[in-house]
């Protein structure tokens, strides 16, 4: 390298003084082409690297919000699938990638990131989008948004919307939501409210559950439990029962509107597709990523405002200005 | 087609019968619509709140504009226009005199050069029409650290931009430039981003970190201000120069939206609770700019 110098620089300045303009400047133009050649890579890669989508499938209306606001964000993406309507084997994806050997794989959706991870380890992957992403499979290059609003941010909202609530019930299945639940008691605790807990095993139990737990408590905390809200029966019982005891019933998802949750508290999908393009752009820069697997830190907020008044609960009306939409 | 009606018409009017049976028809139509919702007093809407205002972040248009178009059709044929873009909402009033503009204090200085429009009202919180801005954060100790970090705010790249400008001077414009924007739903969004580590720094308003340390004590103590911003106007409503009775009216239904209850939660959203007419000096203190 220091010979490859000594001679560019001789010719610098044997040009200069020859007064060869035209010939300086390619040797100028050669001169850095040489730098820059030696550089590490890394830093020439700075924005340059390839950045993948495969998306779950795009007719889901919050896939594909993350996938359009992902996109307008980063801009150049070499390629997007679209695994609804390409029927790819675990073969052909593996074939993909290795022919467009990206720099990171952004997946939407759990199918996505399941099938991406069996075939491209060793692949810089993000997931957004998937329910539970804690029973995913996490390799040591897979980094993620989080689908799930944390406990200390429902609890922080739920006694902002609603100070006078103390006591929240949390119906629960031990093998899904055990260590959710004492996260959620230990952030409670921090905020001066108390949780109140009852497992179940099967779904039959749920009706007997809540006749036991919500005489006990000020609000019904739904979380997402594939015993609790086994189907959608289960999901009509638990709603009735709070409605007859007239317990508000605070949910995860706008699919509850219509069964009557007064406030629902849900991921806003397009900071999570920001969010992603951030962690993509920081992989791609080298930069420190303290957080691989991150909260969702956008809030989408519904409050039914008809059932506040129905059951006569204390609204914090400051509040107001969080609310994405209210159902009167 | 015509000719078609003009038949069947001709064979129907041939018998009296089939004439009065007619009429009957006829008779009950009119009725109907006279009667119906189509042909209530509420004539379609003549005024527009015209609304812009990058310091609110709105994702759902549709609910927004359904719950101020439900409240203001109760005072007269007034409607809300709620716009997503800075371009599209000016180029739009330009075709339009017909109504009022929600804004920003900082659109409106900008505004005020191009288009013929005074400064009417401001909105108010808990009584003040200022609002300051903080920028804070939980691990950096001074601005040269900032450079090339993560801010999280409600206001798009440019606003954040601009806003941290004013705050930090044009001397620390190559570290602004730097700066990567996390969007955000809310404010207490942002700080609840540099909570979790997803931004190191969030820029709010005062009032919201104000709100943090009520609702959730334990991250307020890990954050501190890095910079404040001065003092300036909460949302403005302005209308035309040459403003008629009618839009006299329309500023007078919008005045008083922050004393019924139906208005005020609908200003709550925008996170007033009323408002007030501009003083002289604010007005002054809003040209200057």
């Amino acid at each position: 390298m220091n010979k490859v110098y000594k001679n560019t620089e001789m010719s610098l300045r044997e040009c200069i003084s020859n007064n060869r303009r035209v010939y300086c400047s390619v040797m100028t133009g050669v001169f850095i082409l040489v730098i820059l050649s030696l550089l590490p890579r890394p830093l020439l890669a700075m924005k340059n690297g390839k950045i993948v989508v495969f998306n779950s499938d795009t007719s889901v209306e919050r896939y594909s919000i993350a996938h359009t606001v992902f996109k307008s964000k980063i801009g150049n993406l070499v390629e997007e699938i679209d695994l609804g309507n390409e029927k790819l084997s675990k073969k052909k994806i593996k074939k993909k990638i290795r022919k467009i050997d990206p720099d990171v794989i952004y997946c939407i959706g759990s199918k996505a990131y399941q099938l991406v991870h069996k075939v491209a380890k060793n692949k810089n992957v993000i997931f957004s989008s998937t329910m539970k992403w804690q029973l995913l499979p996490i390799g040591k290059n897979t980094y993620g948004v989080s689908n799930e609003i944390p406990q200390s941010t429902n609890l922080m909202m739920y006694r902002y919307f609603f100070p006078d609530i103390k006591k929240i019930g949390v119906l629960y299945s031990k093998s899904y939501n055990k260590k959710w639940l004492k996260i959620a008691k230990a952030d409670a605790d921090k905020i001066g409210v108390e949780i109140i807990g009852k497992a179940i095993r099967k779904p039959e139990e749920v009706v007997s559950a809540l006749k036991e737990l919500l005489p006990k408590v000020d609000a019904l905390w739904l979380t997402i439990d594939p015993i609790v809200l086994h189907n959608k029966e289960s999901v009509k019982n638990v709603f009735m029962q709070s409605e007859a005891a007239r317990k508000p019933v605070f949910a995860y998802s706008n699919v509850f509107a219509s069964y009557g949750a007064v406030l629902i508290l849900s991921a806003d999908i397009s900071t999570i597709g920001k969010q992603a393009a951030v962690l993509a752009l920081d992989i791609l820069e080298n930069q420190e990523i303290t957080e691989k697997i991150q909260n969702p830190v956008g809030s989408s907020i519904t409050l039914n405002m008809k059932k506040v008044k129905e059951y006569g609960i204390t609204l914090n009306e400051d509040a107001l200005d969080s609310v994405n939409e209210i159902i009167r | 087609m015509i000719n078609l009606m003009r038949i069947i018409l001709s064979i129907h009017l041939s018998t009296k019968k089939n004439i009065s049976r007619l009429l009957i028809v006829i008779c009950i139509l009119v009725s109907f619509l006279s009667g119906s919702d189509l042909n209530k007093s509420v004539a379609s809407p003549k005024y527009t709140i015209y609304f812009y205002n990058q310091e609110i972040n709105i994702n759902n248009f549709v609910f927004f504009k359904t719950e101020f178009d439900k409240y203001l059709s109760d005072y007269g044929p007034y409607r809300f226009q709620p716009f997503s873009d800075k371009a599209t909402f000016e180029e739009f009033i330009t075709k339009k005199n017909d109504g009022v503009y929600l804004l920003s204090s900082w659109h409106y200085d900008d505004l005020a050069e191009k288009f013929p429009i005074e400064s009417v009202l401001v909105g108010t919180s808990k009584g003040k029409s200022t609002q300051k801005r903080v920028l804070t954060t939980n691990n950096i100790t001074n601005i040269e650290s900032l450079k090339g970090k993560k801010v999280a705010s409600v206001g798009n790249e440019g606003f954040t931009k601009s806003v941290l400008i004013g705050m930090l001077g044009e001397g620390k414009k190559d570290i602004i430039d730097s700066l990567k924007i996390l969007n955000v739903p809310k404010d207490i969004d942002a700080l609840i981003a540099v909570g979790f580590g997803v931004a190191n720094s969030a820029l709010t308003t005062e009032s919201s970190l104000k709100k943090l340390a009520a609702i959730n004590p334990q991250l307020y103590k890990t954050l501190k201000p890095l910079a404040t911003g001065k003092q300036t106007l909460l949302p403005i409503v302005a209308a035309p120069k040459q403003a008629d009775d009618d839009i006299g009216m329309l500023l007078t239904v919008i005045e008083k939206m922050g004393q019924v209850p139906g208005g005020k939660d609908k200003l709550k959203m925008l996170g007033i609770d009323g408002w007030t007419k501009l003083s002289k000096t604010e007005m002054i203190s809003l040209e200057k700019r």
